[in-house]
């Protein structure tokens, strides 16, 4: 899925005006260096990050919320979390509100999208951020930032929905579901479809799969990176 | 970045915890602050979670998920320990942030929660309930250690039932009983019908109001010639000693040795009578009877025979380690049976010296006074009179050291040496009149110098042991009174009760001595039961609580000062856990022909015991701190 460069200035509608506070806060975080990849995956800062959506449509459907878990000196710290709610001009149908839980009234109330996305940017820095099946998350969350900061949001991501097949064996060829891997590794995920717990448990995979990678010698980001390219070129979808 | 914890990651931490205990029922507040402050972290099969070198634990660690086994230094299989989802670790190296004795490794891939260092102890003050989870712990380990020497010891041990057995289950048979109303007559009859040698004499109530047993029947019958149709209360002893159907047949073997009777009433919750218990039931447990050698010590008719006597008792000691009877317990016992061979040789030493007409009482003191004799201890005793009016004084206490200093001979060959610094009756110094005695303890209260209060640590523990008690209690009344309001004294003694550190180490786990031209040695009992028995001193000088023995001082200062029980029962039991090995250490000394001193190497303890005594010399640190905060030190 991917569009041709030009569809995407087409696309693009300007963005809301920032004001001057929010524009010194954009390039502060422009300004940041970028996180090495050659250094070791288990003493960086990782952000599990997860989005809910009005619905599955890249094109169409908004980004209603961003949720974060930080995996930082091997633990989860309830104090390194990230949760906000983009406030919609147009509430998301009632389908959905039945996945994600985040009612008309809270998506109404939420935070305007360029100061919440500003959050965003200030709580993860450059830090690398994972996801599983991160190509849907990517997509929101840098559809919006073009949107709503006039932002070019490129960071690296690492998508555990590879990796992990990757260390752990699987009979299956095929990418399974989350929920698999839950199941798998007697993970609980105890408010499924709300992105902060849906991000708890994809920590915890992280976790395991970064311990299972230093197993095998695979211990910087750069290698994590590399060991996912190999897995996703060798199974296509 | 820090922010506000995530609720929903709060709320996944506490809804895991609620089904777990203790944490189910932890208090609310300390709930939200452990879903706030904890983080989760994975550990995957056989790595190290926490390891005795990485020094004071850097969190407190709950499972999560997995299993995680806990291996003690020097591989004994049988204390290694499994741990599952929802419980925690290392409590005691948390709560005392020192190194952990054990290896935690995760047996599977595992999830755990972990807190912190340095918010264990915030947990601590916030969630009484989970103090409560912690201080439990350490009686537990106790109660483990109890057991290890119950094994140590069963070589030796007879062919015996356990003395901690629990009364109830020791009573064969329902109690024969008669009402206070029958008449002697009556109650002989059902005494022949039953064919037993006692009836209780039971109110509407089932409550015992007497007995009356075949021996009274000579005594108290048949040579005065009492009419046989009067009602039995006449004659029977009334005021029975009762003791509780849950007590253990120690206790009552105490209580009979100590009040010279031969059967105990067994009642329950209600008073109501349940059972007998005869000095027979209880001997069939012991090769050698308490009241035998009771018996043989009132008895003995000479030096000759009580020095068997001491042999005997030395035996029944060793059966009490051997049967885990607690260090209380057993000290309590040593100091019944000294008492009671005191009291002898005093009224043996009474046939050869005339002291009537004069009013006097014989005190114990130090250890002794607080009826927490070891195996080895000496004399520490003085006298306490009044002198008649018609009567010179000189004279008087001329009479009394004549006669104190033949009882110290005798103490001093049957088995208590004589006292080195001279604290015996038989020094001109110790034997004073009520008024000399009580000026001497104002003195020391009034001008607390360094030799007031060594003395004050010696001669405040007092007790009487024979003749006239309630002269003693005037002379601790007084005492109490000169104490009481003179908070400088107290300052004072309680600066002296600090001035000696326990002996843990920050490095190495205790801080040890050179004795016997090697190094390693640690002595229990400067270094150990002292630091105790210093703080209960000043807290029983400060209260003026009557009690002299240390764990009852604790115990009662604990409800002036506000002090949770389990915090009591904690520093109670180290103390006692410290005098038991002090026991233990100095039996196993005499066994190999040695006097018994209070010197031992820890490094040579088992690692459960090692573990125990750092526990407990931390409580001891505990019992410090709570002094240095009450008098401001």
């Amino acid at each position: 899925m991917t569009w041709p460069r030009w569809l995407h200035w087409l696309q693009r509608t300007p963005p809301a005006a920032l004001d001057d506070l929010q524009r010194q806060r954009l390039q502060h975080w422009q300004a940041l260096p970028d996180t090495d990849w050659q250094q070791n995956a288990r003493h960086t800062r990782l952000l599990v990050v997860d989005v809910e959506a009005s619905g599955l449509n890249l094109r169409r459907d908004m980004l209603i919320s961003i949720g974060s878990v930080a995996l930082q000196d091997g633990g989860i710290d309830p104090r390194q979390a990230f949760e906000v709610v983009l406030r919609q001009e147009q509430v998301s149908s009632s389908d959905n509100i039945l996945i994600h839980g985040i009612s008309g009234a809270q998506q109404r109330e939420g935070m305007p999208p360029a100061e919440a996305l500003l959050q965003f940017l200030e709580y993860s820095g450059k830090a690398p951020l994972v996801a599983y099946h991160a190509f849907f998350d990517q997509h929101m969350i840098a559809t919006a930032m073009r949107r709503h900061l006039g932002l070019h949001y490129q960071p690296r991501w690492l998508d555990l929905a590879w990796l992990l097949p990757s260390l752990f064996a699987s009979r299956q060829a095929h990418v399974v579901a989350l929920d698999d891997w839950l199941t798998r590794f007697g993970i609980r995920n105890h408010r499924r479809h709300n992105a902060i717990a849906d991000c708890l448990a994809t920590a915890q995979l992280l976790q395991m799969a970064l311990h299972r990678a230093e197993e095998r010698g695979i211990t910087t980001l750069k290698a994590l990176a590399a060991t996912e390219r190999l897995r996703r070129h060798n199974n296509p979808v | 970045m820090h922010s506000a914890p995530n609720p929903t990651l709060v709320e996944a931490t506490v809804s895991f915890l609620t089904q777990h205990s203790p944490f189910d029922g932890m208090e609310a507040a300390a709930l939200q602050f452990l879903g706030e402050s904890l983080q989760l972290a994975y550990y995957p099969q056989d790595s190290f979670l926490l390891t005795p070198d990485m020094g004071p634990p850097p969190f407190f660690f709950i499972v999560q998920r997995g299993k995680v086994l806990s291996r003690e230094d020097g591989d004994i299989a049988s204390h290694n320990l499994t741990l599952s989802a929802g419980e925690c670790f290392p409590i005691g190296a948390s709560s005392g942030s020192r190194a952990t004795v054990c290896h935690y490794s995760a047996l599977e891939d595992t999830f755990c929660y972990r807190l912190p260092a340095h918010l264990f102890a915030q947990l601590l003050t916030l969630s009484p309930v989970f103090n409560r989870f912690c201080a439990s712990y350490l009686s537990t380990l106790l109660g483990q250690s109890r057991r290890d020497m119950q094994l140590q010891f069963s070589q030796r041990a007879l062919e015996q039932q356990s003395l901690a057995t629990p009364l109830r289950d020791l009573l064969k048979r329902a109690p024969v009983t008669a009402s206070p109303e029958h008449s002697i007559e009556q109650v002989l009859a059902i005494m022949g019908e039953h064919n037993v040698g006692s009836v209780v004499m039971v109110d509407s109530h089932g409550q015992p109001q007497g007995i009356f047993t075949q021996s009274d029947l000579l005594k108290r019958v048949v040579l005065p010639k009492v009419d046989t149709r009067l009602p039995i209360s006449q004659v029977m002893s009334t005021r029975p000693h009762t003791i509780s159907r849950h007590a253990s047949a120690y206790d009552a073997a105490l209580a009979l040795a100590t009040h010279g009777v031969r059967h105990a009433l067994v009642v329950d919750e209600n008073q109501v009578l349940q059972g007998v218990v005869s000095e027979r039931d209880l001997f069939a447990m012991q090769r050698i009877g308490l009241r035998q050698i009771r018996y043989a010590v009132e008895t003995a008719a000479d030096m000759t025979a009580l020095h068997q006597v001491g042999r005997d008792l030395r035996q029944l000691t060793t059966n009490m380690l051997a049967q885990g009877v607690g260090a209380e317990q057993i000290t309590q016992f040593v100091s019944a049976l000294n008492d009671s061979i005191t009291a002898r040789i005093i009224e043996l030493n009474l046939q050869q010296h005339d002291l009537y007409g004069i009013d006097w009482v014989w005190l114990a003191f130090g250890s002794e006074g607080r009826e927490e004799q070891t195996f080895s201890t000496d004399q520490d005793n003085g006298l306490l009179y009044l002198c008649p009016e018609a009567y010179d004084k000189d004279q008087v206490q001329l009479r009394l050291l004549d006669f104190a200093a033949d009882v110290n001979a005798d103490l001093d060959r049957y088995g208590f040496p004589l006292c080195k610094g001279n604290i015996m009756a038989s020094n001109p110094a110790l034997c004073l009149t009520l008024e000399e005695w009580q000026e001497r303890f104002r003195r020391w209260i009034a001008s607390p110098d360094p030799k007031a209060l060594l003395n004050a640590a010696i001669f405040f523990d007092l007790r009487p042991l024979y003749g006239k008690r309630h002269l003693a209690n005037q002379l601790q009344k007084q005492l109490f009174a000169y104490s009481r309001p003179n908070s400088l004294f107290q300052r004072m003694l309680a600066a002296n009760a600090l001035s000696v550190a326990p002996p843990l180490g920050l490095l190495r786990d205790f801080v040890t001595e050179d004795h016997h031209g090697e190094g390693g040695w640690l002595d229990l009992k400067t270094c150990g039961s002292r630091l105790f028995v210093d703080v209960a001193r000043v807290l029983a000088l400060c209260y003026g609580m009557a009690s002299s023995n240390t764990a009852q001082r604790l115990e009662q200062a604990a409800a002036h000062m506000d002090t949770p029980r389990e915090e009591v029962r904690g520093l109670i039991d180290a103390f006692q856990f410290i005098q038991m090995l002090r026991l233990r250490h100095q039996h196993l000394e005499q066994e190999l022909g040695r006097q018994g001193d209070n010197l031992i190497q820890p490094d040579k303890l088992n690692p459960l015991d090692r573990r125990i005594l750092k526990e407990a010399l931390r409580q001891a640190r505990r019992l410090q701190q709570r002094l240095k905060l009450k008098y401001q030190l």
